[in-house]
């Protein structure tokens, strides 16, 4: 019996997002935009969804008088994500 | 990308591929190890020079280690500002400049403070120092200077090099600071004439060169994305 894949993280662009904040401490919204090759509008909607489950802390602030946007994995949404690989690899394993 | 659903193999797929990315994402220019690379190198390499040909350029050349400090925090600052991502690895990093910095400027004080201070307590103790020349039969007062002090700054210079080669697997930096502890081996057996050959030797190996591969890698790096 397989647990259901977690439907926050199983879409394109929110997994992507996460893969890449947690190989990193921190990242800015144009490195994201920059690795997904997203648009600005997307991301920021699929980042606010990740931002309302919990799963990612943000950040605005001012830098050089223009707006950042900073994102970082929260300790609940690197649980979420290790949960998330361990059902995909089971789910994989048993499909061989 | 964009905002759909996706089978489990391309989640996967999709995984791998932002973790390479991430990882492969490159932003060290090398600039702050030019400088100090070049810095170093420079005084370590004229130093001797002056005591090898006996000449003076006419005030300490170690000042501009001093005179180095501020383009030194400009380049830091503006590297903090051009960067756009923060890895556990350059979190890393930065912490280990930082206590290196402290640590340089703590050996600094311990060489300029310990041999006034050394004396104080000796006279407390009506006690004074004394050289004699077994040869001339001349006996003058002793200055209780730190003795190889030298020695001290190769393993300070080493050891952040070291740590930043093993965090990012960086080679050139790597055998930069086994060099520069192999210096600081030899600096043991060595008068203080070549302890400064060393020193300014350490500051190219460690940095200079290191630095300008790295500068290499960067605008290859930033040129790949243009």
């Amino acid at each position: 019996m397989f647990k259901d894949l977690d439907p926050i993280l199983h879409s394109q662009l929110r997994l992507a997002v996460m893969s890449l904040l947690i190989s990193v401490k921190e990242a800015e919204f144009t490195f994201l935009k920059e690795k997904t090759n997203s648009t600005a509008g997307n991301l920021s909607v699929q980042i606010q969804k990740l931002k309302d489950a919990g799963y990612i802390d943000v950040v605005k602030q001012f830098k050089n008088n223009y707006p950042q946007t900073i994102c970082k994995i929260t300790p609940q949404g690197v649980t979420a994500f290790e949960e998330y690989v361990k059902n995909l690899q089971a789910y994989l394993g048993a499909n061989k | 990308m964009e905002e759909r659903n996706i089978s489990e193999q391309e989640s996967l797929q999709l995984i791998q591929e932002m973790i390479g990315k991430a990882k492969s994402h490159y932003h060290e220019s090398g600039a702050s190890a030019i400088l100090w690379g070049a810095v170093i190198g420079t005084c370590g390499l004229i130093s001797f020079a002056e005591q090898q040909w006996n000449f003076s350029i006419g005030f300490d050349i170690w000042f501009l280690t001093l005179a180095a400090i501020v383009p030194g925090i400009w380049i830091n600052i503006r590297a903090a500002k051009k960067r756009i991502v923060k890895t556990h690895a350059t979190a890393a990093i930065d912490i280990v400049w930082n206590v290196f910095g402290i640590s340089i400027v703590c050996v600094v004080l311990y060489g300029n403070i310990i041999p006034s201070i050394s004396e104080g307590f000796f006279a407390k103790e009506n006690i004074e120092l004394l050289s004699h020349n077994m040869l001339t039969g001349e006996t003058k007062k002793y200055w209780p200077t730190t003795l190889s002090l030298s020695s001290v700054f190769l393993i300070i210079y080493a050891f952040p090099t070291l740590a930043t080669g093993w965090i990012s697997k960086f080679k050139p930096m790597i055998i930069g600071a086994v060099v520069c502890y192999c210096f600081f081996i030899a600096s043991l057996f060595t008068p203080f004439k070549y302890d400064m050959l060393l020193c300014g030797l350490a500051g190219i190996g460690n940095w200079l060169i290191p630095g300008l591969l790295l500068n290499r890698r960067y605008r290859k790096a930033k040129s790949a994305h243009v």
